[in-house]
């Protein structure tokens, strides 16, 4: 019997999903200590079980669900699991998270990660009850919204269960479909189609099996500590206004993507602000399962049919970059694609440039109009439901960019097949960088490069080279987050992140860990991603940004342009600060 | 001189404007007349005639700037925001 490392189980439950068979298969300690948790460790299974090469909707592919040693902790914000898999949006590295009962559940299963293989042989749900896996059939669930499904699965099996779903969107493959718990998503790249094509509606979770900790009283200490911290200035504007108030003072600093990349500023942009809903609405506010911060901020729909979750990302793809200024229809919009299991980026995107499209003539939909909040809604449901031009919607902005041809690939507004969310690249331009190369394509949660173009260190409309080190340091501690897992939230309240975190760490698994080692496993955990993509068929040219952006300044903001030497030559520079080739790829194998 | 301060955010919201003006020659100056105008702003944004933590200063949508020092002209417009941008 091997030392089992507080925090971790010591495992993973991988399960075959053609055959209903299940085996505990060993992690062990040097192995949990390179990756963590979470996307870190998700990667090293998927790694280990050879999902790089494998098509990411067939037989083969493998998802993950992963844990974390934090998970079940007192820690505020460790209630968190990852969903890790091959996208079927980019057929990269994809690695996205959700919170809450899922992930403490989970983790009670007995097991690090749960680990996806095979094809059921009907539509089925997934139970998993501490050791014992059953696949049933999903019967009435199938063809269910998110919470319609996850309400009747629990009143069928049991309410001390719980349970992540797929909506529509991921029973009929779309690209860009979500995994849904308790109204939250594992939103981008479309690891919903991937459970979807795997044949499972959800997966239900119970388990009686703890880990131990290994400095109790301590971490009970530290978490008070946090918590109280996370009551503080640094977490006041996701408290009390949420992320959604990001929308005007991007609007003023014209890097508010407006009519698919067209613009930087929205005219309409007051009447859908948070600070003009709380006036005219309801507003509720609610969070996670262990957290202190409670960023969520709920608005009232008008016809009285419930209450929206609204943050910036959902507002700015399904409103400024479709134009749509009808606050109503964006809440509409945001609640449809909750229902639906949609991720709200990657929908506004290929919408945005659908509507771009129609206008310029290259697809024959006149009704699909810039501004038409009807247009909005009836796109989100075509895609779903597969008719007309939504069986191309369905399958990202790219894949329609490819398909209907001319120069229209030009401005699709992704980067290796994923929407870019809502900074502009040619007004913040660290985040141009962490758009090009991140590993599962253009991502605000994989890179917090935003963050220095929101500061002095650099001219955030004439990025040179003094930006990519910087760029590296919120990858890296987002890698780390991720991992770990905590609320990105959270990171304003740290002092010294990486020595807090090794504090968190130590307590958890009584490693003596160091704040210089997790600043290189974080490292380690962007290069192993690398690693996946180079196997999956990786090239240079992926790490770069749409023409739109390299060759089309801001009409407001005639300064904020990116030449795509200038991007080329920050990619090559990140490259090289990695430790890897000029061109990206590794030098050295990774341990 | 009278500098137009636009407000987002945590400030907007703890200052109840979204826009005014204050008096000062530099950064520092506008700051320490804004927190005599909305106490509230000194309590959670402005230091003095600094920045607290987690707040900073851009001029005309332009550059970001956080020293009290840095001296303002005729026609500058103060930009006071949360510095946290992501979500």
């Amino acid at each position: 019997m091997s030392h089992r490392v507080p925090g971790y189980h010591g495992s993973y439950l991988r399960i075959d999903l053609t055959t209903g068979s299940s085996k505990r298969i060993v992690l062990d300690e040097s192995l949990l200590r390179r990756s963590l948790g979470g996307s870190g460790l998700g990667v090293d299974i998927l790694l280990r079980e050879g999902a790089a090469e494998v098509d990411s909707l067939s037989d083969g592919a493998v998802l993950a669900f992963v844990f974390s040693p934090l998970v079940g902790s007192p820690l505020t914000t460790s209630a968190k699991f990852a969903v890790v898999s091959k996208s079927p949006l980019t057929q990269r590295i994809n690695d996205s998270l959700a919170s809450s009962g899922f992930a403490l559940a989970g983790k009670k299963t007995g097991h690090d990660a749960i680990v996806l293989r095979g094809k059921a042989k009907q539509p089925s749900i997934l139970v998993i009850d501490d050791d014992v896996v059953t696949v049933e059939p999903a019967g009435e669930l199938w063809g269910l919204t998110n919470r319609a499904a996850e309400d009747r699965l629990r009143q069928r099996i049991g309410a001390d269960y719980q349970v992540a779903t797929i909506g529509p969107a991921g029973e009929r493959l779309v690209r860009f479909a979500t995994i849904s718990h308790d109204g939250r998503h594992a939103g981008r790249g479309g690891s919903g189609a991937v459970l979807g094509a795997k044949n499972i509606k959800a997966i239900a979770v119970r388990g009686s099996q703890r880990v131990e900790w290994a400095h109790s009283k301590d971490l009970v200490e530290l978490a008070k500590r946090l918590s109280e911290k996370s009551f503080g200035p640094a977490t006041a504007k996701y408290r009390e206004l949420g992320t959604a108030t990001n929308l005007l003072a991007f609007n003023r600093l014209n890097v508010l993507p407006t009519r698919n990349f067209q613009q930087g500023n929205f005219a309409g942009a007051a009447a859908i602000s948070p600070e003009q809903l709380s006036v005219a609405r309801e507003r509720t506010r609610s969070s996670c399962a262990a957290c202190t911060i409670g960023c969520e901020h709920l608005y009232g729909l008008r016809n009285g049919e419930g209450k929206v979750r609204l943050e910036y990302e959902n507002l700015f793809a399904l409103g400024p970059l479709c134009a749509i200024d009808d606050p109503e229809t964006v809440l509409s919009a945001c609640q449809l694609c909750d229902e639906l299991g949609l991720d709200t980026i990657s929908a506004g995107g290929t919408i945005a440039f659908a509507m771009e499209c129609a206008e310029r003539g290259y697809i024959d939909e006149p009704w699909l109009r810039f501004g038409d909040g009807a247009a909005l809604m009836r796109a989100l449901e075509l895609i779903v439901n597969g008719q007309g031009i939504g069986r191309l919607m369905a399958e990202g902005s790219r894949r329609m960019a490819l398909e209907i041809g001319r120069d229209s690939i030009a401005f699709a507004p992704q980067v290796k097949g994923l929407e870019i969310p809502g900074y502009d690249p040619r007004g913040l331009q660290t985040m141009a960088l962490g758009f090009a190369v991140g590993t599962r394509g253009a991502d605000h949660n994989r890179s917090g490069a935003y963050e220095v173009d929101f500061s002095e260190a650099v001219d955030r409309r004439n990025a040179g080279p003094e930006c990519v080190p910087l760029a590296i340091e919120t990858e890296n501690k987002a890698a780390l987050m991720d991992s770990l897992i905590l609320c990105k939230f959270l990171r304003g309240v740290f002092s010294d992140f990486y020595a807090e975190a090794a504090e968190m760490l130590r307590l958890v698994t009584g490693w003596d860990i160091t704040a210089d080692e997790l600043r290189a496993t974080a490292a380690r955990i962007v290069t192993a991603k690398k690693r996946f993509n180079i196997l999956a068929g990786w090239t240079p040219a992926e790490d770069t940004l749409p023409d739109r952006i390299l060759h089309e300044a801001l009409p407001e903001d005639a300064r904020a342009q990116l030449s795509p030497e200038r991007l080329a030559t920050l990619v090559h520079a990140y490259n090289c600060a990695r430790g890897w080739t000029a061109d990206g790829y590794l030098v050295n194998e990774i341990e | 001189m009278q500098i137009p301060v636009e407000l987002f955010g945590i400030p907007r919201a703890r200052a109840g404007v979204a826009q005014t003006a204050a008096v000062g020659s530099n950064l520092g100056d506008v700051l320490a007349d804004l927190a005599r105008k909305f106490p509230p702003l000194a309590e959670t944004c402005i230091d003095g005639r600094s920045l607290r933590p987690g707040f900073i200063v851009n001029l005309c949508a332009e550059r970001f700037v956080t020293s009290p020092e840095t001296p303002l002209s005729e026609g500058d417009t103060v930009l006071l925001l949360s510095l946290d941008a992501g979500g």
